[in-house]
């Protein structure tokens, strides 16, 4: 297994002029950069995890599917935005069909929940790596080169990726907020028993909420594939890193997983300037553990878990 | 419950008669092989301690496996350190113990368990890894480090040297016999019993005045202490260490073995351990990356099919049996 | 007065814009036995949760032998002598009854009834080895009462006792209280008006979080405000 190779972490680009403002804006906009994916990559286990009680230990490989995605649409010669838009999908037919096989029957049942979602995430790890071959998959960004902003010269996909992400943060919020399925989900998660009361399929509802969760972290994965390095195992760093938004942000609200990204991610990205990125993995690791010690209901919010 | 232990203990006198008679009919690779599945049996009886008891999973187990190996090899490599042999084992103990000690501290007084602690534990055991890959100058890297020797040392005019296979497999077979039976009886009596008691209502027992948060972290630190004596004694009979021992494939493999040798008996997962390992080197002597695939669809089976492991085809046997007959 | 065990002086509490408990005080003495009644929704289970020390009051202040023990551990709250005797039967389901009430006396500082005799004080020497889970709902109930017993408390709060009991298995409650008076002192949380008849002790009445009326049960019994109250009329 390569670990280290597929860590967040590598989405750092390097600064480019020594001048202290912009080894500030470059910091910002890595940051930024991690906390984006963490997001995204999170609100899926904010929603299966938080939520729903279900601890989905296979939802790295949603990532990984998403990534997957569009190095097959690339090497099929496709474009990259043909395969970003491929990847959610992708990732929803997997957590479609897992949530249909396995977890429905589960809910019940937590370790098994965690047992049973860690053998599918080895066998899609084994699956997609006995498909595709041992090895790192190439990944192209549809955009080479760089912008020159005020103070820095940063990439240009980078502040896509930002950007999308952002936007796709904007839709869910409006969703949860303003469409009836999104009043369906507050509804079950504030008391199933009285959504089933008032007619409302929570089973159903669970389905929906957990397939969506999957494809917005396929679209992470796809989103991030031309910065990491694209590997069957790719998911698990996602995962760890996606639990840690989740505990420390605490569940139940958009600003609780903000707030959990912003940590996670700020504080990967400053540390690793600093040391080297396993033990900047080990002190948010730890740095979490205290936040959740004096924190226990997050950082955020007061709901109790 | 009278008829359960003399159960145990039987099944217990059985094996330990086993691994006795054993050298008069194997080889010397034969021996090794059973020497070194016997202490992933002691690492999996680990896990069951804390998992057994306590229904809380541990996801990062190899992190004190692997802990307990570097150190070990860290202090038998230095030439500088007398009595190697016995202070690396003290030394991987300790070592394992104290990280334990701090992540379970925070998470036990911090009011964590269930899913939480898994997670938390699953992050702890990527870290190690990484952090064995990447500390290079101490860890050798992704190499790992090479020429640990074996165990030698003096104790009380016994002289041990576990350079031949069969002290080697002598020694660790006793070992894992008595920890095993002190795992055993440490969990029936009374510690075991307020440890179940913690599972079923964890705040009914702290009403009745139990400190259940420092009752769950000995556990674990125990637990982790025996996992990182299981790891030095496996780097001193295979000479090596490596990132892998502190991995996550092996983190899940342990759980396959408890799991599957029956969680809470803590005989089984030794069983577990020794069987499920002779199948993994059939099976992967065909394609390596069967292993793991096959790994996968053994957790989905166990979860669906066989939620108490392998030894309870024998009571459910059992009891169609005697259901048929009733029904005659 | 050293006889004191538990004061609770202006209790009150606010949940939100909610005021759940408004000055109460409840005075228990060594070796005394009282009830709190009140219709559902009165504030009972709160005032208890103040008693015990779970939840802290917003106002006022509760000692037990002088010590504030709001916020403190469960465990260390245990420890210095309070039971207490959950609303649902919380036994541990997956121990037999002779381990539950083994528990129950490993977690006392110094334990004095024997198992037996414990068994015997809650009528359950012949379940002894039936699993706790497998106890019909009143036989649960006693058993929770024997674990209260077996730490030796200086306070028992029971919360709810009879809840779901038979009428007979009710009166045979009240007995086995009765028979511990003068151990401990007892505080019986309670709706059920012919278990507290049975008790016949200071009773203090409950309604919408305030103290409605205290004193002996037979005069609270003959209150026309307390009738009025518990029959819906206001």
């Amino acid at each position: 297994m390569p670990p280290k190779a597929c860590s967040p972490a590598c989405a750092n680009a390097s600064p480019a002029r020594p001048d202290a403002m912009d080894f500030l804006v470059t910091t910002l906009l890595n940051a930024l950069t991690l906390i984006s994916i963490l997001m995204l990559v999170g609100l899926g286990l904010a929603i299966s995890f938080g939520l729903m009680n279900v601890t989905n230990l296979a939802h790295g490989e949603f990532v990984t599917v998403g990534a997957f995605a569009v190095y097959f649409v690339q090497s099929m010669g496709g474009s990259f935005w043909l395969g970003l838009a491929a990847a959610p999908i992708a990732g929803a037919v997997v957590g479609c069909i897992l949530e249909f096989a396995i977890i429905r029957h589960l809910y019940s049942r937590p370790v098994s929940t965690v047992l049973a979602t860690w053998g599918v995430s080895l066998i899609l790890q084994q699956g997609l790596e006995l498909t595709f071959g041992l090895g790192a998959k190439p990944v192209t960004p549809p955009i080479e080169g760089t912008l020159d902003l005020l103070f820095t010269v940063y990439p240009a996909y980078r502040l896509i990726l930002i950007g999308i992400a952002m936007l796709t943060l904007l839709g869910v919020i409006l969703l949860i907020s303003r469409t009836s399925f999104g009043l369906d989900i507050r509804t079950v998660i504030q008391n199933r028993e009285m959504a089933e009361g008032v007619g409302i399929n929570t089973r159903r509802t669970y389905a929906i909420a957990f397939t969506f969760g999957a494809a917005i972290a396929g679209l992470a994965g796809g989103l991030v594939a031309p910065l990491a390095i694209v590997l069957p195992q790719m998911g698990v760093n996602y995962l760890a890193n996606a639990f840690f938004v989740v505990i420390v942000g605490g569940v139940g609200s958009i600003g609780g997983l903000v707030a959990g990204s912003v940590f996670v991610g700020g504080l990967t990205s400053i540390l690793n300037y600093q040391i080297s990125p396993s033990l900047a993995q080990a002190i948010v690791l730890l740095a979490a553990i205290v936040a959740v010690r004096l924190r226990p209901n997050g950082l955020f919010n007061g709901a109790s878990r | 419950m009278i008829a359960r232990d003399r159960n145990w203990l039987l099944i217990f006198a059985v094996c330990v008669a086993l691994a006795i008679v054993y050298p008069l009919f194997a080889d010397g690779y034969q021996l090794t092989v059973i020497r070194d599945a016997l202490i992933f049996g002691l690492f999996a009886a680990s896990l069951d301690f804390f998992w057994g008891r306590t229904g809380i999973l541990c996801f990062g187990h190899a992190a004190f496996f692997g802990i307990g190996g570097y150190i070990m090899a860290l202090v038998t490599l230095n030439d500088a350190i007398p009595f190697a042999s016995l202070l690396g084992i003290m030394g991987a103990v300790a070592g394992a113990a104290f990280v334990a000690a701090i992540i379970g501290y925070f998470l036990f007084f911090g009011g964590i368990r269930g899913s939480y602690f898994t997670i938390v534990t699953l992050a702890m055991g990527v870290i190690c890894q990484q952090a064995a890959v990447s500390w290079s100058s101490v860890t050798g890297g992704d190499s790992g480090l090479i020429g640990i020797p074996p165990i030698e040392f003096d104790l009380g005019g016994l002289h041990v040297d576990l350079s031949q296979d069969l002290p080697s497999y002598i020694f660790v077979s006793a070992i894992v016999a008595v920890a095993v039976l002190a795992l055993w009886s440490i969990s029936r009596g009374r510690w075991g019993t307020v440890l179940t008691a913690i599972q079923d209502n964890e705040v009914r027992a702290a009403a009745l005045g139990h400190n259940a948060p420092l009752r769950l972290l000995v556990t674990f630190v125990l637990s982790a202490a025996i996992a990182g004596l299981a790891g030095a004694l496996y780097v001193c009979m295979a000479g090596l260490v490596a990132p892998d021992l502190s991995g996550l494939l092996l983190s899940t493999e342990v759980i396959v073995w408890v799991a599957v040798g029956g969680r809470g008996t803590l005989l089984g997962p030794v069983l577990g351990a020794i069987f499920i390992q002779r199948a993994q080197q059939t099976i992967s002597s065909f394609n390596p990356s069967l292993w793991p695939l096959l790994l996968g669809c053994v957790f989905v089976i166990i979860v669906f099919v066989l939620p108490d492991g392998i030894l309870s085809i024998y009571a459910r046997l059992k009891s169609l049996f005697k259901g048929r007959r009733r029904a005659q | 007065m050293s006889d004191i065990l538990l004061q609770a002086e202006n209790v009150g509490i606010r949940f939100g814009g909610l005021q759940a408990l408004e000055a109460l005080n409840l005075t228990v003495r060594d070796k005394e036995l009282c009830c709190i009644i009140g219709p559902n929704g009165a504030g009972k289970s709160t005032f208890l949760n103040v008693l015990t020390g779970t939840l802290r009051p917003t106002s006022g202040s509760v000692r037990f032998l002088g010590h504030d023990i709001a916020g403190l551990p469960l465990h260390r709250i245990a420890r210095l002598g309070i039971a207490r005797k959950f609303q649902i039967p919380s036994v541990f389901p997956s121990l037999s009854v002779e381990d539950n009430l083994k528990v129950a006396r490993w977690g006392a500082p110094s334990p004095v009834r024997p198992v037996g005799e414990l068994l015997e004080l809650v009528a359950l020497t012949n379940r002894a080895a039936t699993l706790a889970g497998e106890l019909a709902h009143g036989q649960k109930q006693w058993l929770e009462i024997g674990m209260a017993l077996a730490i030796e408390p200086r306070l028992l709060l029971l919360d709810e006792p009879t809840a779901g009991m038979t009428p007979q298995e009710t009166l045979a409650t009240a007995e086995m209280l009765l028979r511990l008076k003068g151990e401990f002192s007892i505080v019986a949380v309670e709706h059920d008006i012919r278990f507290v008849r049975a008790l016949n002790c200071e009773t203090l009445v409950l309604h919408q979080g305030r103290r409605l009326r205290s004193g002996p049960f037979h005069d609270i019994e003959t209150d026309e405000m307390v009738r009025d109250v518990y029959l819906g009329r206001r």
